[in-house]
């Protein structure tokens, strides 16, 4: 079968590159780091450098996503010759353990790393994580508020909270976290989007009012985003549309209940434009390509 | 509250689910199964449409997606002699009767939770007999398409609303199971 860099015709130097990027981005496209990674590490590992210990480690991870145990044990015994004391690859591991399902020996390791290290957050959010793939919601839940009340500014864990409460339907407390995130990002309109899904879900007045606001901010700061769109005509119209609300409320609301309405038909229209051009434009590229430009 | 009775499930629906929670390993999914049913009768459940990959307990999305399948089922039953077309190009012309829907008081159809973890014969809980015609087939068909990364042409709602080009409505994926599960083929 043929590489990925016969394939594609790409040099081992933008393979390297590309494993860059989606580490900074921190992307979660684990099939394709294995396969960029593995070709890398098997053929061009003596021209990487230093690089190749972060390649290790983010290959190995990449390959538990997969189901890649024999990838991962090949990076993990490299980094273990290489740092053979390092809290860091301990971790790496534990999370092999982890994936293998075998929770109990990973929480030993993460012990032990705790136990030289109390500071390491890395280990104690994956403790936390054990609990989570064990279902074990409401002891996850403590002690993620236990770890945030030492790590106050840890954003990752704070959202990871939300998802918690989210998922036990505990919106009020949800709210709470996303409340956080939005004090430290203010210009992330995910998080206000977020938090607008949380209060409509609560429902009453009040809820959906704050909703409808937080809907429109989340506009100011991406007004590509659909679902705030369709948030926001759909909290405003269910404000509109209540027999409890003055007139100039319900006046308001509808106005704001049109734009969102008029913004989303402009949408699709452009999409749809968009679709039309885009499969043009691949007809005249056939056309070209056929008579040999 | 639990209905059990017996039914029957399409490739279609079957091969749907199965693709939309590979497309999504790392995350609970949803969606609604479809099913027509005499009174009394056996459920049959025809075709599946995938909803959600994220934040399933929020109402918003949830609401939307469930609107828009509904408005879609309704045009589809109207309009018999029309050309399919794909969902984004009906949004302007339905869209004032889909956003009056959204805020009107429409019942919601019964959501049943389907375990993706059994992705087998008994998938799903709410039957207490169910039959798949010719589950080998059809298993084929789900495998096939995932080994040939045909599974990436599923678009949920979720992703639809990432990008309102993508069509939820699947034509493409729901043409290439019907072709594949065709008598040509040697299947069903």
């Amino acid at each position: 079968m043929a590489s990925l860099s016969e394939m594609y015709d790409v040099g081992w130097e933008e393979m390297r590159d590309k494993l860059r990027k989606w580490r900074e981005d921190n992307c979660r496209n684990s099939e394709q780091i294995v396969d960029v990674g593995e070709e890398l590490i098997s053929e061009h590992s003596s021209k990487l450098g230093d690089d190749i210990w972060i390649i290790y480690e983010q290959v190995m991870i990449a390959a538990l996503d997969c189901s890649r145990d024999d990838l991962a044990l090949t990076c993990l015994q490299e980094l273990r010759k290489q740092f053979p004391d390092s809290h860091r690859v301990k971790r790496l591991t534990g999370m092999r353990l982890e994936a293998l399902e075998r929770y109990d020996d990973a929480n030993k390791h993460y012990d032990a790393i705790l136990q030289e290290d109390p500071t390491n957050t890395a280990a104690r959010k994956r403790k936390i994580s054990i609990l989570r793939a064990q279902g074990k919601s409401t002891e996850a839940i403590r002690e993620l508020n236990e770890y945030l009340e030492q790590f106050v500014g840890d954003q990752e864990a704070w959202h990871e909270l939300s998802e918690l409460y989210i998922n036990e339907h505990d919106y009020g407390k949800a709210a709470f976290c996303l409340e956080e995130l939005m004090m430290t990002n203010p210009h992330n309109h995910l998080y206000c989007e977020q938090y607008a899904e949380v209060k409509y879900t609560q429902g009453g007045m009040e809820n959906l009012e704050l909703a409808r606001k937080y809907f429109a901010q989340a506009l100011r700061l991406n007004n590509r985003n659909m679902r705030a769109l369709f948030g926001l005509y759909m909290s405003a119209s269910h404000i509109a549309a209540s027999p409890k609300v003055s007139a100039k409320v319900k006046k308001d609301n509808i106005k704001y209940a049109a734009w969102a309405a008029a913004q989303i038909n402009r949408a699709y229209k452009v999409s749809i434009e968009m679709s039309y051009l885009d499969s043009t434009f691949h007809c005249f590229y056939s056309f070209f390509f056929f008579i040999g430009y | 509250m639990q209905y059990f009775m017996d039914g029957e499930l399409s490739c279609l629906a079957y091969v749907k689910m199965y693709l939309h929670s590979c497309l999504f390993p790392r995350c609970s999914v949803n969606g609604l199964l479809l099913s027509s049913s005499s009174a009394g009768g056996a459920v049959c459940v025809t075709d599946c449409v995938p909803l959600l990959h994220s934040h399933l307990p929020l109402a918003p999305i949830t609401q939307l997606a469930l609107t828009q399948v509904k408005e879609d089922l309704r045009v589809q039953e109207g309009d018999q002699k029309g050309r399919r077309e794909p969902g984004c190009r009906r949004w302007p012309n339905r869209l004032v009767e889909l956003l009056q829907a959204l805020v009107s008081r429409v019942p919601l159809p019964v959501l049943s939770p389907v375990d993706f973890c059994r992705l087998g014969t008994d998938c799903c809980p709410f039957l207490s007999r169910i039959m798949l015609r010719q589950w080998e087939e059809t298993r084929d068909i789900a495998s096939q398409l995932l080994e040939s990364g045909d599974h990436g042409l599923l678009v949920d709602f979720d992703g639809h609303l990432d990008d309102i080009t993508k069509d939820w409505t699947n034509q493409t994926l729901n043409a290439k199971i019907a072709e594949l599960s065709s008598p040509a083929n040697g299947s069903i």
